[in-house]
């Protein structure tokens, strides 16, 4: 009975971990989700782009020992003008209707910058600096892990922004206008490549945050981490339903959750079996996933 | 006031237009005719800059539009009230109004513009916080006009606003259409209806496969047998 009674809290306490872990991959599930939204096509360059973010804050951190708050901006930054090329390079002039151009426009990019990102590092991990590493919350039979708790809550203030900017700004309503009607969009004189640049950027900003919160709560960055994150970025994608928020913060902490929770049953070596088949489920019971509609464009 | 010259637009080796000259008068109602596939939907689309004619030219009062693109023609004063409507269909009424004021930066007028609309389309107040593609066919016909107002045209293009809607709302659309154009602002017009366009029209021109093949009066058409054969079924 009594290690029942272990079990059970050490489940929720893999939970908890999870949960709050996961808002680093509903970040980066908005992301892919926000570009595919503008172009509807993916960006299979965008969490190596974030990693890439993190690395130019470990820059600053490593040559300026810079505060780990203006780690976490400049990798955002940093990130965000990456988005920027990948733009540029990938799709700014490939033609429209050339969806596999652009897609292996961005894995190339993908499989560049994890060759940059070794070639400079000599693929050793690098120590990331955490912010609260040391605090810790007591909740009676569980606790939560201060720099955890740091990452969800800048992962919940990065969101809150993006919404913002998307529902109460004249940025946001070209954006949304752009992906729902392109043609209407440009009828109404919002320059569309602007428009998608600018979502580039936002999107970047966001990855570059989750690049820096995921490399702070492992401790170290390395170029083992861009394949991970892009393979979850996508499931969180799928699952949530392509082009939706809401559903990419959901699926975002469910995959953190279950990524533990299967760590925690199964150990390390079978975790992402598992997560992967969570993948399959959605595909063939909920192809559209959680939130996603029948794209229905007039 | 818009004069479109020899104007050819290709889609790849295929010329939709093969060199239509065709003119929107001040304060008049201007009716484009023609079967499907004649090029009416390309022409209003290369005025609107969403495509790039290969030749000819298009100006409004002698300012050239041609190349600018669709974003800086709105701004010129020509806004296009698509065919299908197009709203965006996930924002509200309210948002797909904000965004067809996007070329204007007068916050204070914009309001006020927002509030005649409301009055001129009750309905879409009652629905201002409605998702666009949840409106029925007229009222998503109604927000697409509206919103193509929001951008304070001098001229109003529109393609084919009847399209697909029951005859007491077509009735309706063009009775707004003629309140439009009484206020000053001038219209052109792509229809199929031959009827309605007959009674709104001021001058008519009629397109086929990609050429003007008469333009006049009402009156004039009226008279021309082959026209009332083919367009009018009588």
């Amino acid at each position: 009975m009594e290690d029942f009674w272990i079990e059970a809290i050490e489940l929720t306490q893999s939970v908890i971990d999870g949960l709050l872990f996961g808002s680093t991959y509903a970040l980066i599930g908005i992301g892919f989700t926000l570009i595919f939204g503008a172009m509807h096509k993916l960006n299979m360059t965008y969490a190596a782009a974030s990693i890439a973010g993190a690395y130019v804050g470990l820059v600053v951190f490593v040559f300026f020992s810079a505060h780990p708050l203006l780690v976490f901006a400049v990798s955002s930054l940093a990130s965000g003008l990456i988005g920027l090329l990948v733009y540029l390079i990938c799709f700014r002039f490939i033609p429209v209707n050339n969806h596999l151009a652009a897609l292996m426009a961005t894995v190339g990019a993908l499989f560049f910058i994890d060759e940059v990102i070794i070639h400079i590092t000599n693929a050793s991990p690098l120590a990331f600096p955490a912010l609260f590493g040391a605090a810790s919350f007591d909740l009676g039979a569980v606790w939560i892990r201060g720099d955890l708790l740091f990452v969800f809550a800048a992962s919940v203030a990065s969101t809150a922004a993006l919404l913002y900017v998307l529902y109460r700004t004249r940025l946001g309503l070209a954006t949304r206008a752009v992906s729902q009607q392109n043609v209407a969009a440009q009828l109404c004189g919002i320059d569309v490549h602007r428009t998608n640049a600018t979502t580039f950027v936002v999107a970047g900003l966001l990855g570059g945050i989750a690049g820096a919160m995921t490399a702070a709560s492992v401790g170290v960055l390395s170029p083992l981490l861009t394949l991970p994150i892009t393979v979850k970025g996508l499931i969180v994608t799928v699952v949530g339903g392509l082009g939706s928020i809401p559903g990419a913060i959901i699926a975002g902490l469910m995959v953190g959750a279950a990524e533990n929770v299967f760590l925690y049953l199964r150990g390390v070596n079978e975790r992402d079996i598992y997560v992967l088949l969570l993948l399959f489920v959605f595909l063939v019971f909920r192809p559209n996933g959680i939130f996603g509609k029948s794209i229905n464009r007039d | 006031m818009l004069r479109v010259e020899n104007l050819v637009t290709a889609y790849g080796k295929i010329k939709a237009l093969r060199g239509v000259t065709l003119e929107a008068r001040e304060g008049e109602v201007t009716c484009l005719l023609g079967p499907n596939g004649a090029g009416k939907t390309t022409t209003m689309f290369s005025i609107a800059g969403i495509l790039r004619p290969t030749s000819g030219d298009i100006t409004l009062d002698g300012e050239s539009l041609r190349g600018l693109g669709a974003a800086r023609v709105v701004g010129k004063g020509v806004a296009l009230v698509p065919e299908n409507r197009l709203v965006f269909p996930q924002m509200t009424v309210s948002d797909n109004l904000h965004a067809g004021a996007f070329s204007r930066r007068d916050d204070r007028k914009r309001q006020r513009d927002m509030e005649k609309i409301y009055q001129r389309f009750p309905v879409l107040r009652e629905r201002s916080r409605q998702p666009a593609g949840t409106l029925s066919g007229g009222e998503q016909q109604m927000l697409a006009i509206a919103r193509a107002l929001m951008a304070r045209p001098r001229i109003l293009l529109m393609d084919e606003p009847s399209i697909g809607l029951a005859p007491i709302i077509v009735a309706e659309i063009f009775r707004i259409i003629a309140e439009i154009n009484r206020e000053g602002v001038s219209i052109l017009l792509v229809e199929q209806n031959a009827r309605m366009a007959l009674k709104f029209a001021h001058r008519l021109y009629l397109i086929q496969q990609g050429e003007i093949t008469f333009s006049g009066t009402p009156d004039e058409l009226g008279q021309d047998e082959v026209i009332q054969r083919s367009y009018l079924g009588g």
